[in-house]
Parts: structure tokens; C-alpha cells; sequence
């Protein structure tokens, strides 16, 4: 007497056709999840609002700092100086002034001073205490008759 | 003789459920991205000392070409004030947060009108800058 092999029965095991939706779904969720957009970071800066009247009066008084053509050298109150000195030399001449109005600094820049060397020269200027005023230079339009 | 009237159930199929699901996702992403600066392009400058940003009304970019968006949209430079104003409103101080985007070489002429629009709004500027690593 011979043994037969037991016959073994190979069932076609397949995810159920209606979870395809939800699966799909899942999916998307955790590819947004991951995809979420990263939160923005950088530096808050409050720029107080330009008094015309004002300006004439305090321009001498308030430190003057101004952007050169040259990114190294940094001018302060007219005197040229490299950029990393900035730092000391404002703290000093900002020291002992407590009023608000006393540590505004104008700002003047080249127009084609580069974003990312303003940047610099701001947080310079706000490390040492100083409140940033930006003063542009004015395009004027003279009518020649 | 009764005769049984018969109950129709009108049920909505249970099959549908994660297509509805998945248009109404794509409903919400795409109307998401009608407000979002994301796909525009410019490179941030860098900074040592950056902190986290909030949320925030209004978003303005200066991408690589020089041109001006107010939450992804197209303005000129005329128009960054008063859209600035209408959008801010009477917002409180705290919610007065306008995140600037400027591109790392773009020139004072294009990003000092922006910051100078920005002031005069009333608004708290948050330039949006990289952590440098030292």
C-alpha cells in the first residue's frame, strides 16, 4: 500500500479591492504629513515711522552709519572704518543713553547694497543697542525748461 | 390579504467613502496653495542669531528677479502699501507680524521701499533669514 501526499490547498490570499481607497487616502496623509512646511525663522525688526519735521532736528544728533561701495569698510558719523570694528564703536557711543530717541541710528545705504550685507550691518547696529532708521536716497526729478 | 410594502434603504456606499475623502484632500491642498510663496524662488541671507516665526497675515517676497509678491501674488511696488494697510487693518500689535523674504543679493533700491511700506503700515517686520552654522 502506498501513502499518497496529502494535497495541500494554495489559497490566493489578496488585500480586499474596497480598502483601496482608504489605503490610498493613508497614504497621502502621511506623505503631507511629512511634506508639512517648515516653520519660517529669522529676526524681528521694528522700524520706527519716518517725522519729517523731526528729521531736520535730530539728524545731527543721532549717529549716522553708512553703507559703502566697498563691503569690508563701514562709515560711521564720517569716519571709515572695516565693518568688524563697527560693533565696539557703536556700543561705545551708545553707552550711557537711555532714552529711546537718543539710540536711533540712520541707516544709508548704496542703492546697490546687497541684502544680505544690510542684514549684517542691522544686527551690528541692534547688538550694540542701537533702534535702526533707514534713510533713503530720494529720487528726484528735476524738469529742465 | 396584507401586503408587505417593501423597505428600500438608500444608503450612500461605503466603497465611495475614501474617494470622497481623497477629492475633498485635494480640495483643501490646492486652495492651500493659492496663498502659499512656496514655489518662488530666492535665497535667504544668513544671520547668527534667528528666531521662530509665528503666524503670520502677510508674507512678502522679493524673489531672484526683483519682483514683489504679497502672499504670492504679483504686486508692484505701489501697490506693497496699501495692500499691506487693507490686510492689516486694525489688527492688534501682536498680530501686526509681516514676514519679509528678500533675496540675498537683491539691492537696497528694491528691498528699502518695501521695509519703508512696511513701517508706515504699522506693521512688525520678520525678515525671514537661515541660521548660520558656525
Amino acid at each position: 500500500m502506498s501513502i499518497r501526499p496529502r494535497r495541500t490547498t494554495k489559497l490566493l490570499v489578496e488585500p480586499p479591492a474596497s480598502a483601496t481607497g482608504d489605503i490610498a487616502f493613508n497614504l497621502i496623509v502621511f506623505f503631507l504629513v511629512c511634506a508639512s512646511i517648515q516653520p519660517d525663522s529669522g529676526r524681528t525688526q521694528e522700524i520706527p515711522r519716518s517725522e519729517e519735521k523731526q528729521e531736520q532736528k535730530e539728524e545731527q544728533q543721532n549717529i549716522e552709519v553708512a553703507i559703502t561701495g566697498n563691503l569690508a569698510a563701514i562709515s560711521i558719523n564720517g569716519d571709515t572704518m572695516r565693518t568688524p570694528e563697527l560693533l565696539p564703536r557703536l556700543t561705545g557711543l551708545l553707552k550711557g543713553k537711555s532714552k529711546p530717541q537718543d539710540k536711533i541710528v540712520i541707516l544709508k545705504s548704496k542703492l546697490d547694497t546687497p541684502y544680505h550685507h544690510w542684514i549684517l550691518v542691522t544686527a551690528e547696529i541692534e547688538k550694540a543697542g542701537g533702534i535702526v532708521t533707514i534713510q533713503r536716497e530720494e529720487e528726484q526729478t528735476v524738469t529742465v525748461q | 390579504m396584507k401586503i408587505k410594502r417593501k423597505t428600500l434603504r438608500a444608503n450612500v456606499p461605503s466603497m465611495a467613502m475614501g474617494d470622497i475623502a481623497f477629492n475633498l484632500l485635494i480640495f483643501f491642498v490646492i486652495l492651500a496653495r493659492a496663498t502659499d510663496d512656496s514655489h518662488l524662488q530666492w535665497d535667504p541671507a544668513e544671520a547668527v542669531d534667528v528666531t521662530q516665526a509665528g503666524a503670520s497675515k502677510v508674507s512678502i517676497v522679493i524673489d531672484a528677479e526683483n519682483k514683489y509678491y504679497i502672499n504670492g501674488q504679483q504686486v508692484g511696488i505701489a501697490e506693497i502699501a496699501p495692500r499691506i494697510d487693507d490686510i492689516l487693518g486694525d489688527a492688534a500689535v501682536d498680530d501686526r507680524t509681516v514676514l519679509l523674504k528678500v533675496h540675498r543679493n537683491a539691492s537696497a533700491n528694491h528691498f528699502e521701499p518695501v521695509i519703508e511700506a512696511i513701517s508706515e503700515a504699522g506693521g512688525t517686520i520678520l525678515h525671514v533669514l537661515e541660521e548660520q552654522r558656525e
